[in-house]
């Protein structure tokens, strides 16, 4: 069958490819973004929180299409139950709250909704998207492209590409195929499980609950997720706990100090997924082929949150091939480093400095004192004053 | 360090949420996935490291030898 020519052929419509999509179409790229998914982000695998100035910096407006419920703050609390509480509507009230002319400081998503919204944006750009599509591998070939070999509906089919961008989340494929190093070591990937549930009360905050006895190596968190409904998460690192996240979970509603205020929860989702606590991949691009997003390891190490990484994350890419690929570069190995550099420069750097913060937490042996630095950090990094605001 | 013998796969389909945790901490060679996105099952892993039985959350992972 004939191939099909693209300047880009983007691997998953996740907030990275899709970003990557929308940004290089619209400065005038050929793009072909393909997902495997029949509905994007569903089974969902994430708690859905991120910042309104991360979608602010994508041109994302806040649709109620993909928005449970509008976020004003942070309640940060010790094994204990200790709270610090960091309420914007308290802190700037002038600028944050729920009356006119304020603002949220973010908002709980519904990635199903929300990742078909950033796909349609991409379309709107011009970009061709395929559902049910997989990606399986790809070639680069003598003359600069690469064919990228793929399944749609059971068709074999063949695109090529000038480049190949592998946005295809944490269980990123793409990277294997060039052979790039993307392993994650198990003392850095946290195992999460979480359930949306009924008669749990919230008040427009992000509930972190730190501390090794609820969640070893990783947090618990009590999400508010509109129509009065809730998410009750945790993260477990499996090599500081012998139970897996299901036992902390339950351990956690109850028998926690939050057990009153869990007693008349009702289970309504299930979902679950794998958090990295890692640093960005050490190589993020090779022949004809870069990494965006979850693929390129582009999460917060200390939150695990990688939403606003992601969207700035395909943002830089997109904006990166299109520069590239519009002056006419060989899309060499050498030449697609810079992608890497810029990256780096913009947020790069800074998550590696957050990741030095982490291993030196966690690096602590003694539980009390460990407890008592991941307090003292999430606290810290959510403050109005955090230098790592905009991660 | 002695190579370990190759084992095969089984998850509990009741049990498994779909995480992908299991991809993503599986060192093997891109395409060992099953139709469901888990690790796959019914093919032999040589490299027996277990880590997908470690980090999945519901503990729906269990092998035998291949
Ligand atoms: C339990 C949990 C809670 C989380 N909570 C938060 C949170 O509150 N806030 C936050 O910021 N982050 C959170 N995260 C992290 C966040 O979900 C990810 O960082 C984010 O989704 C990364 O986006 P992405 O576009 O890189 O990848 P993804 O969103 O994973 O998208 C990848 C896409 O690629 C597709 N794909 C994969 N392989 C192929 C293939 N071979 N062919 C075709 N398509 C393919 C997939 O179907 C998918 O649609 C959480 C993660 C988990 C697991
Ligand atoms: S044993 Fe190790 S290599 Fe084999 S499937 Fe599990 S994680 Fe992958
Ligand atoms: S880690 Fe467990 S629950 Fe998650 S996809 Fe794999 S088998 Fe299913």
């Amino acid at each position: 069958m004939s191939t099909s020519q693209y300047d880009l052929v983007i691997i998953g419509s996740g907030p990275a490819g899709a970003t990557t999509a929308r940004f290089a179409a619209e400065q005038g790229l050929k793009v072909l973004l393909v997902d495997k998914r029949q509905e994007l982000g569903a089974p969902i695998q994430c708690s859905g929180a991120v910042s309104r100035h991360a979608l602010e910096e994508v041109g994302v407006a806040p649709e109620e299409e993909f928005i449970h419920e509008p976020i004003y703050g942070f309640g940060i609390y010790n094994e204990k139950g200790e709270k610090k509480t960091i309420d914007y509507r308290q802190l700037k009230a002038e600028e944050y709250g729920q009356e006119e002319g304020k603002k949220p400081l973010g908002y709980v998503v519904d990635r199903r909704r929300f990742d078909r919204y950033l796909m349609t944006q991409a379309e709107r750009a011009g970009v061709e998207v395929w559902l049910k599509t997989e990606g399986l591998s790809y070639q680069p070939n003598n003359d600069g492209s690469c064919d990228v070999y793929l399944r749609r509906f059971n068709q074999a089919i063949t695109a090529r590409a000038r480049v190949l961008v592998g946005a295809d989340g944490l269980q990123s494929q793409v990277g294997k195929w060039a052979n790039l190093r993307t392993h994650i070591k198990i003392t850095e990937l946290a195992s999460c499980l979480q359930f949306i549930v009924d008669q749990v009360e919230t008040d427009g905050l992000l509930e972190i609950i730190t501390g090794h006895e609820w969640a070893p190596g990783g947090y618990a968190w009590v999400f508010p997720k509109g129509h009065g409904y809730a998410e009750i998460g945790l993260g477990v690192i499996p090599t500081m706990t012998d139970k897996n996240a299901q036992w902390h979970l339950d351990q956690f509603i109850k028998h926690s100090f939050f057990k009153e205020r869990f007693r008349n929860s009702r289970i309504l989702e299930i979902q679950g997924g794998g958090v990295p606590l890692a640093s960005p991949l050490r190589t993020q691009y090779a022949d004809n082929l870069i990494l965006v997003g979850d693929a390129a390891r582009h999460v917060n190490p200390i939150t695990g949150g990688g939403i606003h990484t992601a969207l700035s994350g395909g943002a830089i890419a997109g904006n990166f091939l299109a520069d590239f690929l519009n002056q006419g570069r060989q899309p060499t190995a050498a030449n697609l480093k810079a992608y890497q550099d810029g990256w780096l420069e913009e947020i790069g750097n800074k998550m590696w400095q957050l990741y030095e913060v982490k291993t030196d937490i966690f690096r602590t042996h003694d539980i009390r004192q460990r407890d008592a630095l991941l307090f003292q950090t999430m606290s810290g990094y959510f403050s109005p004053h955090s230098e790592y605001k905009k991660i | 360090m002695s190579k370990k013998e190759p084992v095969i796969f089984d998850i509990g389909w009741n049990a498994c949420i779909n995480c992908g945790a299991c991809v993503a901490i599986c060192p093997k060679e891109a395409g060992f996935i099953s139709a469901f996105d888990t690790i796959a099952v019914g093919r032999p892993c040589d490299i027996a490291c277990l880590l997908c039985e470690d980090i999945c959350p519901v503990s729906t992972i269990t092998h035998k030898a291949a």
